[in-house]
């Protein structure tokens, strides 16, 4: 049963990245990728890590996907196809990334070989979730990362809004500025929010 | 102990090599996908690759190697930075696009002149 699971999520993910790659059509490319993030949060069960495998789930399939899909209605590009000079030159590179990948991929299975497997049980009852809350809020475990973290988003929400705007100078040069710019200097930047 | 190993080197599954050798893969496709085409989507998605790469190595290190709980907490912090990389990254296509008209990279080379 582990086994099967673990061939299926871990087709479901390889097949989803391959997508990604390869794929003629945006769109097709972003789905392949919520396929690939949906394999990635079920080998994430497979290995024990419930709290994890959900916090995939919401946040990559649910949220980032969202915001690709998003990206991609607001700006429909022209360049998304392979193209064939890159990819003649492209390909050795890749493979010979993919060569090193393999080499080290190699020596870690030989280190783990000789240390010998160390399977932990996962805690029973009730999931990983308690001591990762118990880890985010005491100062011994991660209680800086997770301020750091919180900061970090703030910082993203009011950075994102700030790049993706259209300021106020650029508007006027392009004849796109509000008629009387003083007072509905707020209704502008409305509108500009609503477009973004 | 001994019985442990032998049955997780009995399953694929049990086993720390079929992970990383899927992580491997990911990862492989992801530096392809940032290497391959010319539009900021698929460098953006290729990212996204290869730190679920990057994660699943965290988590399953954690669960094979011994040490407890702590490489979930690291792929939790690297599922954050992602998406408020990819928020980011959303703004900047954005204007990208307002300003060059597409987001294939090979054009925005006004630095240049």
């Amino acid at each position: 049963m582990a086994d099967f699971m673990f061939f299926t999520f871990a087709g479901i993910a390889v097949f989803g990245g391959l997508m990604v790659a390869f794929h003629r059509n945006v769109v097709h490319s972003v789905f392949g990728l919520v396929a690939a993030l949906f394999g990635v949060g079920g080998l994430y069960w497979t290995l024990g890590a419930d709290f994890l495998g959900a916090t995939q789930i919401l946040l990559y399939v649910g949220g980032v996907t969202v915001l690709l899909l998003f990206a991609v209605m607001l700006t429909t590009s022209d360049a998304s196809r392979v193209t064939l000079l890159r990819t003649l030159i492209m390909v050795p590179i890749v493979g010979f990334l993919a060569l090193k990948v393999l080499e080290a991929y190699r020596g870690v299975s030989s280190i783990v070989n000789d240390t010998g497997h160390v399977v932990v049980d996962a805690p029973a009852g009730s999931g990983t979730t308690p001591e990762i809350g118990n880890l985010f809020v005491s100062p011994e475990g991660y209680l800086l990362p997770f301020e750091v973290a919180a900061v970090l988003l703030l910082v993203v929400l009011v950075g994102a809004v700030t790049v993706a705007r259209q300021r106020d100078d650029v508007a006027a040069e392009e004849g796109r500025g509000p008629g009387g710019s003083k007072p509905t200097d707020d209704g502008a930047r409305e509108e500009d929010a609503v477009h973004a | 102990m001994p019985d442990e190993t032998v049955l997780a080197q009995a399953s694929v599954a049990g086993s720390l090599e079929s992970y990383l050798f899927v992580s491997a893969l990911l990862f492989l496709l992801g530096v392809a996908s940032i290497l391959v085409r010319r539009s900021a989507f698929y460098i953006l998605m290729g990212i996204e690759l290869i730190l679920n790469a990057a994660n699943l190595n965290f988590v399953a290190f954690a669960r094979f190697g011994g040490h407890g709980i702590d490489g979930q907490m690291f792929a939790l912090f690297v599922i954050v930075l992602a998406a408020a990389e990819a928020a980011i990254a959303l703004a900047i296509m954005v204007r990208i696009f307002h300003d060059f008209g597409s987001v294939d990279i090979t054009r925005t080379d006004s630095l240049r002149d």
